[in-house]
């Protein structure tokens, strides 16, 4: 739809159209005092819009030449040669001196309507009369115009008759110049007779409500923030509470609570982040302490060292946050998470961040077992879409037994590991105090947020690119 | 997680009448994640508490197992041995204290076995043996030695020709020159003395942790073996020594003990231990309900030993699966032989109501405020870099807060400030339509004598007629949102900041923020043109 609003000019066009005229552009401007191109313009916009039809008609106009002029007070030249041969002069060479100039356009018109026969002997030609040689078409035409004053256009409703008059005078020269045989005619059409310019709507200070209009950009939450969002309200409606903790840790809460031995390859410089001259002062209570270290001497069998425990670290996982509040809090039944930031001493790449986010959550009761762990995953992964998945074996650290999920990612066609899983070891809740099972598993975020979003550069997240962020879909 | 190559042609030959499909089935419910396949080769992916599974003779004997082809722990036969001792000086005890060893007679070596027994070593020497420090091993040609053995020390100007030389190298020389010597020479640096395993000849046979000599390398003509692992703990060297035994047994090699004597060095038992677990335990931990007899039979696949006793069973596990600290790990072994795939997920209801961190609460209501004010929610990685923290913005950066060695030139010190990634951010969009408005809710983190962490918010807005009353505009409704109070702008002076634009922002008499207009200089130099106008505040915690 075209817009219903119309312009000044439109509406002085409408006017004079109204109810049933068809006019010729000239018509309308007398009509309407507009200069003849806006009149055009006009017409060209109500055209567009369906309100306006332009016929072409037929109609004719022309204006004589010096000759046709002539022609209209005396006769054509082959009418002038029928009254001469009347009158006597039958010979080419009376009748030259006579005709002048027209003699030979009277003679080949008289022959051309078959008035005249001609006759050669040794002496002259000599010209007779046919028996036929009433007023032609182009007389006729002629003599109509008797009243004419000079140099008038002329505008007539053409007959078939006055056509042929008028084709076959223009060819010959000077007798009809600046004819123009069409002629547009504009009339409303039913939709444009139906306009009602009284109506408020098409008053002038209505606006185009259609035309386009400078563009402006939404300001939204982070796409990725809406996944972590989403994924939060998915584990509430779960049962489970939100708990969160700082980003830096001691070594103590991020590795040897959980079992990690301070020799074990991961937590050399080449996979952690350590703080320049930074340790930690109070890292546990003293018999935290105590018992983390002898479960680590009896089972790794090494000498364990509390300045490395002291070591700050960016976190390499939220577990070092739940296995502290689990300690602390020494709760019977729970359902908690944690969501937050991670690190690792990686080389950045389209698949790996130095730095991305973790969602982990635990489930603390005596009866918590591995097919409920799974069975929460299943849970959790149908709720952000994701129904094709299986489990499989791996090997965490601090977990025994360990699971991890596949899923299958349709657009791969393959299967991608997404969360690991676990009940923690005796070796870990042990010594903290912890008497029931844990439950516990947690995976990268931005991989989930990349299968929404459709993205194979994880980086994407963390570029801020004022395209892409007013472009990305806010509900996925 | 370490990687091994296999061939499925070589598999399918040690594990039995078993077809590729059901091999490739398999792998993943043993623990294996399958990295790539190329024809007969894939690689896969090994847990590092695995270290039998470094090598497929180990993984066949697991896929036996699985498959049901053989089933029950692998019991090692050693042939006890007269012929074979290392005597120990006590000079060895300041520097790597213990030494093990065994024999394994009889075996046929081709290339592929050789490789296999090289990716064996290098997983031994960098998972349990911490990179050598913990632990060594060294495989040689015993019929290129000598007994009886002894080990001892020397000092650093001792000779012999190493493996991959022609000539003698003295020990200084080898740990200065060969890529092996540079990298686990500081192993050593404590002591002037270095360990050294020679045999009833003189000749030397290794030089541990760094190296054996060229006599005795194992060739595909090698027929016998003399497997020697030297470390600082004895229970570790027999558990290391232990996997080595298993999977040359496993190779078609027949063992026989060394003698090991003096320094406190005994000869290894590489024994089986019994450990008892409940089914209440099993079943409980599963979900399951399995009977004794299935219970013992999902063992048996799992390659372990078990029977009933009273109301318990009893285990027994083989030396080489030092990985079985308790009854839990039996637990997650009866879950592996009954498999993982067979365990159907349930959902126990929810006893327990959720609800969201009162922060998460409040940091999200602060972003829809945000974006109601038309800012558009940035997120940047609290690792970055000094030229986007400090040298482009001015700041003081007296307290600069590194992490050591990373990996990345563009996070190597954590953020005091949020403002910098954001007119970072502004840079990266130059091309983009203005008005630009950002802002970011984000962990910015303190250098005290620890370290401590706040939650701040940042805005910023870029366009040609970014001014400070359109910001000012902007913090009052935010601070109204947040604190439910008024704030003020105080005339103050900051780096980044315009001269004269630049306020501190108090409310009730607290400094909590910086407002105002970025400086020109700070505009040149991330190349940006348009004004930009800021603020940053930190949020009640």
């Amino acid at each position: 739809m075209l817009s219903q609003v119309f312009h000044d000019i439109e509406k002085k066009i409408i006017h004079s159209l109204q109810p049933d005229q068809i006019l010729t552009i000239s018509e309308i401007e007398k009509k309407t005092g507009l200069q003849s191109d806006q009149v055009r313009r006009g017409i060209e916009w109500l055209k567009l819009k369906n309100f306006a039809h332009v016929k072409e008609s037929t109609d004719i106009h022309y204006h004589f030449g010096e000759k046709g002029h002539e022609a209209i007070g005396n006769g054509l030249p082959e009418r002038r040669l029928v009254n001469e041969i009347e009158k006597g002069n039958t010979t080419f060479d009376k009748l030259k001196p006579i005709l002048g100039l027209d003699f030979n356009a009277a003679i080949a018109y008289a022959k051309k309507n078959n008035w005249i026969s001609i006759t050669k002997n040794e002496k002259s030609t000599e010209l007779s009369l046919n028996k036929d040689h009433q007023e032609s078409l182009e007389e006729k035409f002629l003599l109509s115009h008797k009243t004419l004053e000079k140099n008038k256009t002329n505008e007539i409703k053409v007959s078939e008759d006055s056509l042929f008059a008028i084709v076959s005078l223009k060819k010959r020269p000077d007798f009809i110049v600046d004819s123009s045989l069409i002629i547009k005619k504009i009339s409303l059409t039913v939709e444009g007779k139906k306009i009602n310019l009284g109506d408020l709507s098409h008053s002038s200070g209505a606006i185009d409500v259609e035309s386009k209009v400078p563009e402006v950009f939404v300001a939204r939450t982070h796409p990725l923030k809406d996944t972590i969002d989403e994924i939060r309200e998915i584990f509430v409606t779960l049962g489970f509470s939100e708990i969160n903790g700082n980003m830096t840790q001691s070594s103590f809460w991020n590795f040897d609570a959980l079992f990690t031995p301070q020799d074990h390859p991961a937590r050399e410089l080449q996979d952690t982040f350590y703080l320049d001259g930074i340790s930690a002062k109070k890292i546990a209570t003293p018999e935290q302490i105590r018992k983390v270290s002898e479960s680590h001497k009896k089972n790794w069998r090494y000498y364990w060292d509390i300045n490395e425990a002291r070591k700050m670290v960016l976190r390499t996982h939220t577990t070092c946050v739940t296995i502290k509040h689990l300690a602390e809090n020494k709760l019977d039944e729970a359902r908690i998470f944690s969501l937050g930031r991670v690190f690792r001493n990686e080389k950045v790449s389209y698949k790996h961040l130095v730095e991305f986010h973790q969602i982990e959550g635990v489930v603390v009761g005596k009866d918590a077992n591995l097919r409920n762990l799974m069975g929460i995953q299943k849970e959790f992964y149908k709720r952000i879409g994701i129904t094709k998945i299986k489990f499989w074996p791996t090997f965490f650290p601090y977990t025994e037994p360990s699971l991890q999920t596949m899923v299958y990612n349709e657009r791969l066609g393959k299967w991608v590991e997404l969360f690991g899983m676990g009940i923690f070891r005796p070796e870990v809740t042990k010594p903290l105090g912890i008497t029931k099972p844990v439950l516990a598993w947690g995976g990268g975020i931005e991989r989930i947020a990349m299968l929404k979003y459709g993205l194979d550069d994880v980086r994407e997240f963390y570029n801020n690119n004022l395209s892409w962020l007013r472009s990305a879909r806010k509900c996925q | 997680m370490p990687v091994v190559e296999l061939s499925y042609m070589r598999l399918q030959k040690l594990v039995g009448k078993v077809t590729k499909k059901q091999i490739s089935d398999s792998l993943p419910f043993l623990g294996l994640d399958i990295e790539s396949e190329n024809k007969d080769l894939i690689r896969i992916e090994y847990s590092p508490n695995r270290p039998d599974y470094s090598t497929d003779f180990g993984i066949a004997l697991g896929l036996q197992g699985l498959l049901r082809i053989k089933t029950g722990s692998i019991k090692l036969n050693i042939k006890k041995s007269k012929k074979y001792a290392i005597s120990v000086k006590s000079e060895v005890s300041k520097v790597r204290p213990f030494v093990t060893g065994i024999v394994a007679k009889n075996g046929k070596i081709d290339d592929k076995t050789i490789k296999q027994f090289m990716t064996l070593q290098e997983d031994l020497h960098f998972g349990i043996g911490r990179k050598r420090k913990k632990l060594s091993i060294g495989i040689h040609d015993l019929d290129k030695i000598t007994f009886p053995l002894v080990y001892k020390t020397t000092n650093r100007n001792f000779k012999f020709i190493p493996l991959n030389s022609k000539k003698e190298l003295s020990i200084s020389e080898i740990l200065k020159n060969t890529d092996v010597g540079k990298d686990y020479s500081s192993i050593l640096e404590n002591s002037s003395q270095v360990p050294l395993i020679l045999d009833a000849k003189q000749n030397t046979v290794s030089f541990p942790p760094i190296i054996n000599a060229a006599l005795t390398s194992v060739t595909t003509k090698t027929k016998n073996l003399f497997v020697e692992v030297t470390g600082i703990n004895k229970e570790d060297a027999e558990d290391m020594l232990s996997v080595v035994a298993t999977i040359l047994q496993s190779a078609g090699f027949t063992l026989e003990s060394v003698q090991i004597s003096g320094a406190k060095n005994s000869s290894p038992k590489l024994e089986q231990k019994k450990m008892s677990v409940s089914p209440f335990l099993i079943n409980q931990t599963l979900g399951l309900n399995l009977n004794n007899s299935k219970i013992i039979s999902s063992l048996k696949k799992s390659r372990l030993d078990a029977s009933t006793k009273g109301k318990n069973i009893i285990c027994t596990i083989p030396a080489y699966r030092f990985d079985i600290f308790g009854p839990m790990d039996l637990v997650e072994e009866v879950a592996l032989g009954y498999g993982i795939q067979n365990l159907e997920p349930t959902l126990s209801p929810s006893q327990t109501l959720g609800q969201k961190h009162p922060s998460s609460i409040s940091l999200q209501s602060l972003s829809s405020i945000m974006t109601g004010l038309g800012y558009m929610e940035a997120l940047n990685s609290s690792l970055t870099s000094k030229r986007i923290l400090y040298d482009n913005t001015k700041r003081d950066s007296s307290k600069i807060l590194s992490v050591l060695d990373s990996k990345s030139l563009e996070h190597t010190i954590l953020r005091d400030s949020l403002l910098p990634g954001l007119i970072d951010n502004l840079a990266k969009n130059i091309h983009e339509s203005y008005p630009q408005k950002l802002f970011e809710i984000g962990t910015i983190f303190n250098k005290t004598s620890s370290v401590t962490e706040e939650t701040h918010l940042c805005a910023v807005s870029s366009h040609k007629d970014a001014n400070f009353s359109e910001i000012k505009s902007v913090l009052q409704s935010v601070i109204q949102s947040i604190f439910g109070k008024t704030c003020e702008t105080k005339t103050s002076t900051h780096p980044t900041f315009e001269k004269g634009h630049v306020a501190n922002i108090t409310v009730n008499g607290k400094i909590i923020g910086i407002i105002g207009e970025i400086s020109k200089p700070t505009k040149d130099n991330f190349k940006l043109r348009e004004s930009i106008v800021s603020f940053e505040v930190k949020l009640p915690s």
